[in-house]
Parts: structure tokens; sequence; C-alpha cells
């Protein structure tokens, strides 16, 4: 019933990393907790927030108990202070004009201890607001509520799960609850956001006034959502943390009908640390042009009615979206549920030291990059949203996966964070992609990988191939062409999905590599970056989509009055 | 079915998760409060003559009487033409402030610009709206916020493509069904026919909110909670709106309400010892900010609402108890509303899912003949308030209307919508929804005023007497209550619950009245309207949002106090989490919450 729109709490999606200055980490291994406290007292100084964090931290750490109930063992508060504005314009017209600020606490407390402890349902934290100025009474308040709830929350959980463990037969040697990790102190400044709001807005509307100009097509909205967040982090452990991330980002979108019914549509978007790495104006232009000129060209493009099974050459716009959902939602060592003996969830769960990639192949995620070749990486962070230090993590090598993406949940063999804990605002964290890195001992330039699809096919006798210049949902294919053995030519298609497009096929049928490697800014719970080259399969196969066509409109769209 | 003075969520507020939502909450309130065409001052009838509108400047409206006329024609070449289709815009412009112990929680500005396509398919008799299939008559989405009439049209346009395409399935739907079920009881048709409208509401502009000056206000006013360390949760809402509601149709109607309000909401939570929420609300309504309290009336309320709840943590739980009872006229008001009002909800009467408790009494008596119930949105103002169920026209473009429900006793009729129901075939101008929903008959100012009354000072002593003369030790007074529910369906027992706050038991030997805690009024409405004995002699206004089928919409109930011969009380079911721990910041030193930890029990 709802034409497109951003909800009001999006912003809890938007989280990410800008930070240039190093981490001033504690060094020593193992201090002592009062040492590490009066450390994060004395960093704390000066910062309204984080002293009235600490005060209620100190406060409940010493005097929460109640009867028959374990006092806390640990205790975090992590705060998001989100500044965000969007912004929506659709046929030339602005439609969605907001701005939100807004503080999210989380509470954590955990009883028992690192072995086995109440994390498990609602001991798994409480969600608060708090107040946007730093009012001491106010703010330690809000806290001292959240607090009271978490820890009775935990009680209670912790009673609940040593009974739900009750179920199961005692493992010999269970991984601990929560990983340990050394205090680690790193005050960056805060960031805000600064646009010239006006300017975009208008922007939005010109861009999308374009829609005058095209006549089939049905639809053409474009947003904007530019956050500023800033993350403030304290624990019981001594940690204290702040730092500030701004994210930019700008989406396009069309969409259509083809005379058959059929639903054709584009949504390219721009996402960037860095304001200025946005497109100026004339490029966003073009860029919208083209996209609209991609969807007028699919009304009239061919339906692919024949099963295909051959080469299929991923652009790196294509390839990213493959890897993030084959590969990069797999290396996350996610601990299973409660009695599941798994490693972790997901595909890769058994897949410890087995190739799961081509030889030639390596990943490496690396939240400490900041940019690549000039490009700003939204999934940069200097500290991961538990207080651990971000690490460049090798998690396949040379086709081998030899290690998984960990917060400081422990998984079986893996026993330490790398400091891949990260949360959405106001959310649970979670082991996250940061930079995640696509290598190749071997690359091809483009024109080579699509010479040698050529060649491929000529070889099995086929009269095209395929290549891929981007996906939609699903990992479908928004724009894919055929590219003739005959003479090159090539001819976008539509209706078409990939057949057994998993994580065999990655293993398997990818034979080589581009030299093209793409930034690909991503936004979800914690934004992250793919950076990602061309990928080519050696065989995959392209099939008729089983969608039904809607009917066209009843009537035509009305007349311009302008 | 629940009317409330505030979220609609009472009591088991012990999360902070859903403390915000509750500010979230708060966004949506403030939406739904335009949900009707709301306050305006009436000055001029509607025009009889649709077919010659008058030149229109508004370009919001001119985009859409074109776009209706080009959907009618277009879509009237069709093989299945819609026999009706309207637009409704709906422009919000809101200030939501939230504070607590003196900050901001909350500080938000928004413009949104929602609309509803009504499509109707069929005949008047028999449509894609009928029975179960009635979401099928509305699509909404966001339009355009400002004059660009390309862009407002061609997202209409999208909207009615859309909803036409939902609404010609589930004609067929509708004709199968009624094809393969037995007859229905009620035969009418599912739409009736109305005389078009024409009104240009017109609005002398709100003065600017002084938003600087309101931010510190509301961190004042919150910040007086600080001194109650029993308070822990506390919050004081402004909610400040411009709206402006257009409506054209395709019978002609173009009406244009525009609408300002201001909202004050004050909560303020405690628990008792034994684990019970105990919540006071005070709400404020006023047209502009600017008619809202002083500060220092404010800041008196908020002195009283701590020493209530002071008073009320210490306060013995009361007994289930069936005896005598008064309810005080905000409580009375509820009552009806709950009670009565829902009951006689046109729609009610014809849906055979529903209870239909009133439906064939038409013309018998269903009260004291001393009682006599009105429905009047045309009002305005009473017993010194705003009432917030006003409005000139309804969300279906009919003019708001007084309607005689109960008169001395005996039902004349019900609050109807364009959905005709057996022997009532006409909109009374109380077809009411929240954006985005289908209208169904609703209350606007439900007004019960009694020709038996007594001064409101005597009534207490008429109580007294009650109980002495029924054997018993007490009688209870409900002093406040919060709000209110009802069931109307037969799949469940015809009952109501009212939720007081303060309430008194007055004890017939003359012992000092003395208050309790945890009881809610339950009971079937056909017993409980036939034990009324008198009433008061002053009008009380309880001004709330109503919630039911068709969303959200803002109702007063205005009654006077009530003695019952019989009310029954039941115990209130409440969470048993114990108060915090810790004293609340500024009163470490207190000692004052230790207590909880020489108790020894604790739930796994």
């Amino acid at each position: 019933m709802k034409i497109l729109r951003q909800t009001t709490l999006a912003f809890a999606a938007i989280l990410f990393a800008l930070c240039a200055i190093p981490v001033r980490a504690a060094d020593d291994a193992k201090p002592s907790t009062d040492s590490a406290m009066a450390a994060a007292r004395a960093a704390a100084k000066g910062d309204g927030l984080l002293e009235a964090l600490l005060i209620e931290l100190d406060r409940s750490k010493a005097q929460l108990k109640i009867d028959q109930v374990q006092a806390p063992y640990y205790i975090e508060y992590r705060v998001n202070e989100i500044d965000d504005f969007g912004a929506e314009a659709a046929f030339g017209a602005l439609r969605e004009n907001q701005h939100v600020h807004v503080r999210v606490l989380r509470v954590v407390v955990r009883i028992g201890d690192y072995k086995q402890d109440s994390y498990f349902g609602r001991g798994q934290g409480e969600t608060s607001i708090l107040p946007l100025d730093n009012d001491p009474i106010a703010l330690r308040h809000q806290i001292w509520l959240a607090t009271d709830d978490a820890y009775k929350a935990a009680g209670q959980a912790f009673a609940e799960k040593q009974a739900a463990l009750k179920q199961f037969s005692a493992d010999s040697s269970p991984v601990d609850d929560f990983a340990k990790a050394s205090p680690v102190i790193a005050v960056e400044p805060t960031v805000s956001l600064k646009v010239d709001e006006a300017s975009w807005r208008k922007t939005l509307e010109d861009v999308t006034s374009l829609y005058k100009q095209y006549p089939d097509i049905q639809s053409v909205t474009a947003s904007a959502r530019f956050s500023a967040i800033n993350e403030y982090l304290v624990s019981s452990e001594g940690t204290l943390t702040r730092n500030g991330k701004t994210t930019y980002s700008v989406q396009l979108n069309a969409s259509a009908q083809a005379a058959d019914g059929m639903r054709l549509g584009r949504s390219p978007a721009y996402m960037v640390a860095r304001i200025e790495e946005l497109p100026e104006r004339a490029t966003l232009f073009a860029d919208a042009k083209k996209m609209l000129d991609t969807v007028v060209a699919l009304r009239q493009a061919p339906i692919v009615e024949e099963e295909y099974r051959g080469p299929v050459l991923f652009a790196p716009d294509a390839a990213d979206d493959i890897v993030a959902s084959l590969i990069g939602q797999n290396v996350l060592g996610r601990k299973p549920q409660l009695g599941k003996p798994n490693r972790t969830t997901g595909p890769f769960a058994t897949s410890y030291k087995s190739r799961v990639l081509p030889n030639f192949m390596s990943l490496v995620d690396d939240p400490t990059m900041k940019e690549f070749r000039g490009k700003s990486v939204v999934g940069n962070y200097a500290v991961d949203s538990e207080g651990v230090k971000a690490q460049a993590v090798n998690v396949i090598e040379n086709g081998v996966l030899t290690n998984y993406l960990l917060g400081r949940q422990p998984i079986r063999d893996f026993l330490d964070s790398n400091g891949h804990g990260r949360a959405a605002p106001g959310s649970f964290p979670g082991p996250s992609l940061g930079v995640l890195v696509v290598k190749s001992s071997e690359v091809s330039a483009w024109d080579a990988l699509k010479q040698r699809v050529i060649q491929m096919v000529k070889d099995q006798d086929k009269p095209y191939g395929y290549r891929v210049e981007t996906l939609g949902a699903g990992n479908s294919p928004r724009l894919l062409y055929r590219i003739y053995a005959k003479d090159g030519h090539e001819e976008l298609v539509r209706g078409a999905v990939f057949n057994e497009l998993d994580i065999r096929a990655i293993r398997n049928d990818l034979i080589a590599v581009g030299n093209d490697p793409l930034v690909s800014n991503r936004a979800g719970g914690a934004p992250s970056t793919i950076i990602c080259p061309s990928l080519l399969f050696g065989e995959l196969e392209v099939k008729r989509a089983d969608t039904s066509k809607d009917k066209l409109p009843d009537y035509p769209p009305p007349p311009l009055v302008k | 079915m629940t009317i409330s003075e505030s979220s609609p969520t009472r009591g088991s507020l012990c999360t902070r998760v859903t403390e915000f939502l509750r500010v979230t909450a708060c966004c949506a309130l403030a939406v739904q409060l335009a949900a009707a065409p709301a306050a305006l001052a009436a000055n001029d009838k509607a025009a009889p003559l649709p077919s010659v509108p008058s030149p229109v400047s508004d370009p919001v409206l001119k985009a859409m009487q074109t776009e209706l006329a080009r959907a009618t024609t277009d879509l009237g070449k069709t093989e299945q033409a819609p026999y009706f289709l309207s637009y409704t815009v709906y422009d919000q412009d809101f200030v939501i402030l939230v504070g607590s112990y003196g900050s901001l929680l909350n500080n938000v500005s928004a413009q949104r610009r929602q609309a509803d396509v009504t499509m109707r398919v069929g005949t008047p008799e028999l449509d894609n709206t009928h029975g179960q299939s009635r979401p099928s008559g509305v699509s909404s989405g966001t339009l355009p916020l400002g004059n660009d009439q390309d862009a407002i049209a061609r997202v209409l346009w999208e909207l009615t493509d859309r909803e036409y395409k939902r609404a010609v399935p589930s004609l067929l739907n509708v004709r199968t069904n009624t094809a393969v079920r037995a007859e229905e009881e009620d035969k009418s048709p599912d739409f009736s026919k109305e005389k078009p409208q024409t009104h240009v509401g017109e609005l002398a502009a709100a003065p600017p909110l002084d938003r600087a000056a309101w931010e510190g206000e509301i961190k004042r006013l919150s910040a007086a909670f600080r001194k109650y360390p029993e308070v822990y949760l506390a919050t004081v809402i402004l909610q400040v709106q411009n709206s402006k509601s257009r409506m054209v149709s395709s019978e002609g109607s173009a009406i244009t309400s525009p609408s300002t309000s201001a909202r004050l909401v004050m909560e303020a939570q405690t628990r008792a010892e034994d684990g019970m929420d105990l919540l006071r609300v005070e709400t404020f309504q006023a047209p502009a900010a600017s008619g809202l309290p002083s500060e220092s009336d404010l800041s008196a309320k908020i002195e009283k609402m701590a020493t209530d709840l002071s008073a009320l943590r210490k306060a013995p739980i009361a007994e289930p108890y069936d005896g005598p009872a008064l309810l005080s006229g905000r409580a009375a008001a509820v009552f009806f509303h709950e009670v009565l009002g829902h009951r006689l909800e046109g729609h009610r009467q014809r849906d055979e899912e529903e209870g239909q408790t009133f439906t064939k009494k038409v013309g018998q008596e269903v009260l004291p003949k001393f009682l006599s119930i009105i429905d009047d949105p045309t009002i305005h103002e009473m017993a010194g308030m705003k009432l917030a169920g006003a409005y000139d026209f309804d969300n279906e473009g009919s003019p708001s209307r007084r309607v005689e429900v109960i008169q001395d006793g005996v039902l004349k009729n019900f609050l109807m919508s364009r959905m005709p129901v057996k022997n009532f075939s006409n909109s009374n101008g109380h077809g009411r929804n929240q954006p985005g929903l289908m209208p169904t008959g609703r209350q606007g100012n439900l007004i019960v005023t009694s020709s038996q009354t007594v001064p409101e000072a005597q009534l207490r002593q008429k109580l007294i007497d009650e109980a002495k003369k029924q054997g018993k030790p007490y009688g209870l007074y409900f002093d406040d209550i919060q709000g209110g529910f009802t069931l109307t369906t037969r799949s469940l027992p015809q009952a109501f619950q009212v939720l007081p706050v303060i309430v008194y038991k007055v004890y017939a030997d003359g012992r000092p009245d003395e208050l309790v805690r945890g009881v809610d009024i339950v009971g079937t409405p056909l017993a409980a309207l036939t034990r009324i004995l008198t009433t008061g002699d002053q009008q009380h206004v309880f001004n709330g949002v109503c919630g039911a089928e068709s969303g959200q919409v803002p109702v007063a109930a205005v009654a006077p106090a009530m003695l019952f011969s019989e009310m029954e009380v039941q115990k209130r079911a409440h969470e048993h989490e114990r108060p915090p721990l810790l004293p609340p910041p500024g009163f470490e030193d207190s000692g004052a919450t230790k207590s909880a930890q020489s108790k020894s029990e604790v739930k796994p």
C-alpha cells in the first residue's frame, strides 16, 4: 500500500567508521581493574556523557545485588549519538525531509563469569534513550533505570540459561561465553553533520525531474541519507572509547514495466565516508540518465527463454554482492544456539581448514584500512563496538578457510575476539565484516576476461556467453548482457536468474579474477566495505526467472502541466 | 476500542525498550491527531452545488481535482468502472518535545503529506468494501510536500492505479462470497447516498511556536520530578501540530479543513513494593501552545501527581467488591464511552461478528429515564475545556452533526458513517478514521446529560447512605481514571473495563476515606447501565485518543458524576518486578531504597 519511503527509524541501520587517529591502547596485557578504571576516569574528563556513564557504572558495579542473585561481573554501556539527515524526492518534488537527533543507550549487565554467564535471551541487554544534553542527573537517571532493568533481566536470564543447558549432556570442553579482552582507552574527537541540506534537497528534486524526459519510465525517486554517529563505550573492565563516524549515501531509483508487464528497475547508490567524494551534480545527472536509459533499454530487451550453461563474467559491481552473500556472511564466527555442537552457524560451520575458494584466491578483512586507491571505505574503524582494537584477519588463504571474523563471543577453537564485534545503534554486537578485500595471485584485465568468455563459448560451440554488470535483490541480474562469439557484440537481455549460484559454484567454477577492484561501501547493521574485482565463472546456469508479469497501468500517467 | 489519555499501554512500562517505544509512539500519536479534520471555527454552511466548483487557488487541491477527474474518466472506460473515487490529502507539520528529569530526550519536527485514495467498484448495494473486504477500499502513500502539481498528480495516479488493481479482484471475491454464504441478516447497501459538500475552511494562523521557550519550559517542568525519588519514570511531552486535510470526491465534494492543536501530556510512574506499576497522567489540549496552562499551573499539577503517587505507593490493594460506587464525572465519561458509545457505532449493528447489544433496541429504554446522550462534534468547548472530538466534516466529507442517540433513556439513533444499517440509511457525520484506514462510525464528543441531579457536594453522602442501605461497610469512590476498553464481538464475552487510578473506600461508619489501589471496574453493559441512581449537577470532560478498527481518533467524553447502586471491581493484573534496587541519582545517600536488599525472594 505504501509508496517507497524510508522508515523513520532507519537511522538504526547506519553506523560506521572514520577514525583517523590511532588508538592509544593500554599496552600491558592485564592491568588491574582498579587502575584501568582510574585511567578510564581520567580519560573521560571533560565529556559529560562519559562522566555520567562512569558514575553509574561504578555505582552499579559496587552496589547492584539482590539476595540469591550474583552481583554483576561485567557491566557495559554503549551510547550511539545519531545525527541523521534524510530526504527523498519523487518526480521532481521533495517528499520526505527529516532530521533525527537521538542518543541510544545499550546496557549489558552480565552475571556469572566469563566461562558461563547470563548473556541469553533478555540478558543480552536493555535499550533506552538518553537526554540530548549533558545534564548529569537527567543522563544518570535514564542510565540508572536501564541498568536496573538489565541486572534483573540478567538474573532471570542466567537461571533460564542454566535450566536450558540441563537439557543437553555436558560438553567436556565447552567454549567460554565471553572472551576476555584487554582494556582499551581511546577518546577520539566527536564528529558532526555539516552538509548543505538545501542544496541536496534541490539536487534530489532536479535529478528526479528527469522523469519528464522519459515517458516510458513509471517511477523516479532519489534519496539522500547523511549520518554522523558518535559511539561511546565504557565497561567495568576499564575500557573507555569514543569515536565518531560519518556516512553519506545517495540512492537513485527508477522503475518501469515492459510491454508484457514485467517489472524492471534499477537503484544505483553511492556511499562514502567523506562528503567530498559524493558525485558532483553533473556526474549524478549523467549517472541518472544512464540509469534511465538502461531501464528504457531493458523494456525493449529480449527475455531469456532458453536455459544456458556456460561461462558468465561478473563485473565488480555484481561480483561484490556474490562475495558478500556467499563468502562474507559465512566467514562470521557466530556462536550456534545453546547445545548445538557446530563451530559456527551457516554453510562454513564445518569448513575450517577446507578449501572454500579456488586456490589462487585469498580474502582478508582489514578494518584498519582507511581508504583504497584514494576512495574512502565506510567499513573502517579503529576499535569495534565491544572495545576491541580492529585487526586485519586473513580469513581465506590460497582458497582455504583459515579463520573467522570474531567478536567477544568465542566459538570452538577461536577463543578471542579479533576486533570484529560490531553493532548497529541500540542493538547487540555480533561478528561483522569491516573491510573485506578479495585478492588473487593471478589477475587479468577486463578485456582479457571477455576474450576468454568468447573463446570458451566458441570452443563449446555456443553462440554467446553472458556478462553481468549489476545485481538486484537475491543476486538476480539487473543488467545482463550476451556476448556474441561471432563478433563480440553485446545484447542486453531481461527476465533471467542464475541457477545454483552457491558456495559450490564459487569454490569450483570460479576460474579467473580481474585486475579492477571496486570499493563497494555498504549500509547495514554496521557499515562495511567489500573490495572486489571482476569474477569469471567457467560454468553457471542462466535460466528464465519464474516471476509473474504484473498488469500494466489501467490508464496513462497524467500529462505534464509544466 | 480503547480510550486513553496518553499512550495506549498502561502499567508495565518496566523495560526501557518499552520506554523507547513509548516515545516513538508519541510521534505516531501526533500524526494520528490530524486524522480527523479537527477543530476549526465552523462559520459557514456547506454549499449545496457541487457541480460548479469555485475557482481553485490551492494548487494541491487543483492537482487533486484534475487528477481525480482524469482517473474517473479514464477508469470509467474500463470493464469495471469505479462508481466512487475520493482523494484525501493530509498535511501534517508537527513539533514534538519530550522532556525527562530536566533534559530533552527527543526534539523532533517534521512535515508529512499523506494521500488516501478511496475507491469503490461494483454498486452502492454491493461493492469491493463489503464485509471483511473493507480494507480493499483504500490505498495510501506519501505525497510530495510542495505545490508541484505534476509530481502530486503523478503519485496520485500511481496510487489510484494500484488501488484499482486491489478493488477489482476484491469485488470478485465479495460477489463469490455473497453467493456462497447464507444470506446476511442486514441487507443494507454498502454505501449511502449523500449530498456532495464543498467547503473551504478558514483558520486564523496559529501564533508561531516559540520553540526555544518551550524547550526551556519542558525541561523545567520535567525537572520538577527530580524532587521525588519514588517517581522513577516521568516524561513531559509537548505535541504541537498544524494540519490541513483536503478531500475531493467523484461525487463533487471538495473540502479543505485546516486545524491546529497543542497537546501537553505529563506522565509519571512509580512502582509499589509488590511490583505494581502506578501511573498518573495529566493531559491538556488547546488550539495552540499559547493556550496551554501556565507553567505555574502545570508545576502545581506535577506536585499533585507526585503526591498522589507517593500516597498510592503506600495504599493497600483493594479487594474484589460489588456494591455501591460513585464515579467522578471523568470516570463516568469513560464508562459511557466504553459501555455505550462503542456499542452505538453504526457498523457494529450489521457486522455479524459483533455482539449487537443495542441493534434491536431502538425505541426501547436502555438507560434510566433521567439520562440522555448526544454525540456532538460541532461543539468545540464545554465546561471551560476544549473538546478533543470536535470537527466540522468527518473523513467521508459529511458535515458533522449533533446526534441524539439516547433521549430520556430511550435509544433513538446510532453513530453513522456512510455504511448504512437496517433502518438507518444515511451518514450522520460520524465516519472517522486515521489516515490510511477505512472510516467507520465513531464517537466524537459523547455528552451525557441528566435531569435527576444532586449538587456534587452531596454525592459522597448519597454514597454512604446507599452503602448503609445495602448493609455494606463502605462504598467506592472513583476519583480519576486513565482510560478503559471494551469487547464488542460475539466470540468473546461482552464486557468492559475502566481503569481507575485514584479510588477511595468511603466508609459507612464515618471513618476517614481510605485511598486504595489495584482495582479495575468490570462488568457487562446491559447490567451496568441500569444501576445508575442519580448524578451530579456538573459536567466533566475527558479528552482522549480512542482506538478501534478505523484507527486512532481524538475523542471527548463528557458526563456528570454518577452514583451506582452496584459496581463490580476486580484485582488488576500487574507485573511483579521490584522497584529499582539502587536509589536514583541525586539520592545516593538517602538509603531510601535499600530495603530491597533486605528481602530475600527473587524469581528464578
